[in-house]
């Protein structure tokens, strides 16, 4: 799944610490994120876009259907 | 619930860890000089101790992960359970058949040989998630 977290981080001026600390996870778990490495949770998802104040739809969006 | 600090968690586990160290250098030697049965046996399971707090510590450390560390450490715990559980009926097998002779302190090396394939996995797997190396903690 590919996302815009990092951009949406970057606008904001957060370093993934500081958006590891707003969502109470690992900043590890942000980098996996970020990366494409680790697709998060429903409800770690909305709690992403609730925090950027976005649709989740606009924040993630699904690899192309083979 | 709040995250387990990493730096706080690794101290703790040091500080039991040199708690069960002193009790094999100076208190097990005791066991086999003492007479009573109670005593014996009190003397025998009190290393068992630090050994349990640790197995808490690192049970909470996990419970306050995130969903990503508790995969993780769900996936290592998984593969070091799977490789203890192959080796110990390889073992059993081996030794009922008499092949390889083998004395009950073999089970002292169950939970070691669990912890470190259970470390080396989990730090392969934070590697090939997150990029880094993480050695020593969650």
């Amino acid at each position: 799944m590919k996302n815009r977290v990092r951009a949406f981080r970057e606008a904001r001026g957060w370093s993934q610490g500081e958006l590891a600390e707003h969502l109470d996870v690992s900043r590890q778990t942000i980098n996996a994120i970020e990366n494409g490495k680790y697709d998060p949770s429903l409800p770690l998802a909305f709690k992403l876009a609730r925090l950027f104040k976005q649709r989740i739809e606009s924040m993630f969006e699904p690899d192309e259907e083979r | 619930m709040a995250r387990v600090s990493k730096g706080r968690y690794n101290l703790q586990v040091l500080a039991i860890m040199a708690v069960y160290v002193v009790l094999m250098l100076f208190e097990w030697p005791l066991v086999g000089k003492t007479e009573g049965l109670a005593l014996r046996t009190l003397l025998a399971l009190l290393p068992t101790l630090p050994v349990v707090v640790v197995i808490v510590l690192a049970a909470r450390m996990v419970m306050r992960g995130d969903e990503l560390e508790q995969r993780m450490h769900l996936i290592a715990l998984s593969v070091a359970v799977g490789v203890i559980s192959v080796a110990s009926i390889v073992g059993g097998f081996l030794a009922v058949a008499k092949v390889w002779t083998v004395g009950g302190d073999v089970l002292f090396w169950v939970f070691p040989l669990l912890c470190m394939v259970y470390g080396i996995t989990r730090v392969v797997l934070v590697r090939r998630v997150t990029g880094a190396w993480d050695f020593w903690g969650c």
